[in-house]
């Protein structure tokens, strides 16, 4: 059998015009998919970044709540200097534990905090034996 | 001395006849063009050296020929009739793929669907001509100008016509320098030709790399499963490539693997046309017909390039749509040349990629498609 005869008997047409649209019809999808790929990545990723984002800027409320924030620096000199004359009746070389006292008493919100930065940025100076001494200016 | 006459009637030499002297010019001709022309020598080389081997004439049952069981040349003849080389040619071919060009020119895709249409176009002239549906499809295919696709199809329908069908497919595809320009150029204007395509500043990211593979080997096995041993090697092997977490593999993939079986599949291949199974009407009919399916592929990417830019913006070079055949990188090459011969600033190589492994994707496709019909 030969010619459109051969081809009708044999199913041929159908073959023919089924594969054809089935692969322009599979290539076109996945040229679609990929097509939208970037912009689904993207988006899935700016998703996460906004939770994240969203996230770390709840924790770092959490941390500012439960954490007071350090006196700032520039104002340790200041409160060296209002403090040190509340603190001649303590004595010179003082201890840690009489300052933490008089700040407490003289309303500081933070006087662990406070004494930290003060020891830390060399406002407290050690004077040996546990006790310390106010910088000198 | 009739030890001796017997001896010299078992010799080559006195039981060859003519089909055994035009394959043993087929094959050497095969070996110049590789060696001369390095016209495909990767595949060129093994078939034509197996031509010769597998049409030196021995006296028959000796357990010596490819088509006797048993012989060393059958067991390595295994691999092709069973579908096991073309699908580790699959693994390694991608392994070596970067989609990153079809990743961010997706519109090319339909270039490389539209150049299957030479298979279902081939199919039908085949059935016209006489051969029943599983012949046809096989010949078909090699529309596809797939080698391992098409010799993997004809092994699963038509296995006694996998020399003639392998020979023309890897032909054609070492022909394409001389078959592609002048369709490309008759089926274009100077204009078209001249079209620059854009640029596109996108880079693609490790994430689309990676997701690609396997979006793509869902979509494409869930829509035609036959073609799982092709896609699915296809697929791994890239995501190899891509996850960068398997680079050992990935290189083994793309080199050892894909090489050993290219040289037993060219091999094998080549010696399986012997003179006597390959030299005969049909044979000459499916060089015709290939070269039929090949002309057409080529003809409906361009065509198909040229119907897009009539609903498009920016229009596409229609010789892009010639590389929609997956002769990697080949018909790419040939692209680009066209398009630098008319304007030597005009790359096109990029794109054209982008067609051609859409086109591998496609011809896999249509195989498995093929395949689920007739099986």
């Amino acid at each position: 059998m030969y010619g459109l005869e051969a081809i009708q008997a044999h199913n041929g047409w159908a073959m023919a015009f089924t594969g054809a649209i089935i692969v322009i019809t599979g290539l076109s999808v996945l040229s679609l998919i990929i097509s939208q790929l970037h912009r689904i990545i993207d988006m899935i990723d700016n998703r996460s970044d906004r939770k994240s984002k969203k996230l770390n800027a709840r924790s770092q409320a959490a941390v500012s709540e439960s954490k007071p924030e350090l006196p700032p620096l520039s104002n340790l000199g200041e409160t060296m200097n209002r403090f040190k004359p509340l603190t001649k009746e303590i004595g010179d070389p003082f201890d840690l534990a009489a300052l933490f006292r008089i700040f407490k008493l003289h309303n500081d919100p933070h006087p662990h905090l406070t004494i930290r930065s003060l020891r830390e940025q060399g406002y407290l100076v050690p004077a040996g034996e546990g006790l310390f001494s106010w910088k000198h200016q | 001395m009739d030890l001796f006459i017997q001896f010299l009637t078992n010799t080559g030499y006195y039981l060859a006849d003519y089909r055994h002297l035009i394959m043993l010019v087929v094959g050497s001709t095969f070996v110049y063009l590789a060696i001369a022309k390095k016209y495909e020598p990767l595949l060129l080389l093994p078939i034509g050296f197996g031509v010769i081997v597998g049409n030196i004439p021995f006296f028959k049952g000796f357990g010596l020929g490819i088509y006797e069981p048993n012989s060393v040349l059958h067991y390595l003849y295994f691999g092709v009739t069973s579908g096991l080389y073309p699908s580790i040619v699959f693994l390694g071919l991608g392994a070596m793929t970067d989609f990153s060009s079809l990743l961010v020119r997706p519109k090319l895709m339909l270039l490389g669907a539209a150049a299957q249409m030479g298979i279902y176009f081939t199919l039908l002239s085949a059935l016209a001509f006489g051969f029943l549906p599983k012949e046809a499809a096989s010949i078909a295919i090699i529309g596809g100008a797939d080698g391992p696709t098409s010799i993997f199809l004809t092994a699963k329908l038509a296995p006694h016509l996998i020399g003639p069908v392998a020979i023309a497919a890897y032909s054609y595809m070492a022909l394409i320098p001389i078959i592609q320009p002048p369709i490309m150029r008759l089926l274009t204007t100077r204009q078209e030709r001249l079209i620059r395509m854009p640029d596109v500043e996108r880079t693609v990211s490790r994430k689309e790399l990676l997701l690609f593979p396997v979006i793509g080997v869902i979509l494409c096995c869930f829509l035609a499963p036959a073609s799982i041993p092709l896609l699915g090697t296809f697929f791994f092997g890239n995501l190899m490539k891509v996850s960068g977490v398997v680079d050992r593999l990935a290189k083994t993939a793309a080199s050892s693997i894909i090489d050993t079986a290219t040289i037993f599949l060219g091999f094998t291949v080549g010696a399986s046309t012997q003179g006597d199974v390959f030299l005969t009407p049909k044979s000459v009919g499916i060089f015709v017909l290939g070269a039929v399916a090949f002309s057409i592929a080529t003809a409906s990417g361009v065509l198909f390039a040229k119907l897009m830019n009539l609903f498009m913006k920016s229009k596409i070079n229609p010789l892009l749509g010639a590389a929609g055949v997956s002769a990697v990188p080949g018909s790419a090459r040939e692209v680009h040349l066209v398009g630098q011969k008319e304007d030597p600033s005009n790359y096109l190589l990029m794109h054209a990629m982008a067609c051609n492994s859409s086109g591998v994707i496609g011809s896999a496709i249509c195989a498995g498609i093929l395949w689920s019909f007739l099986a």
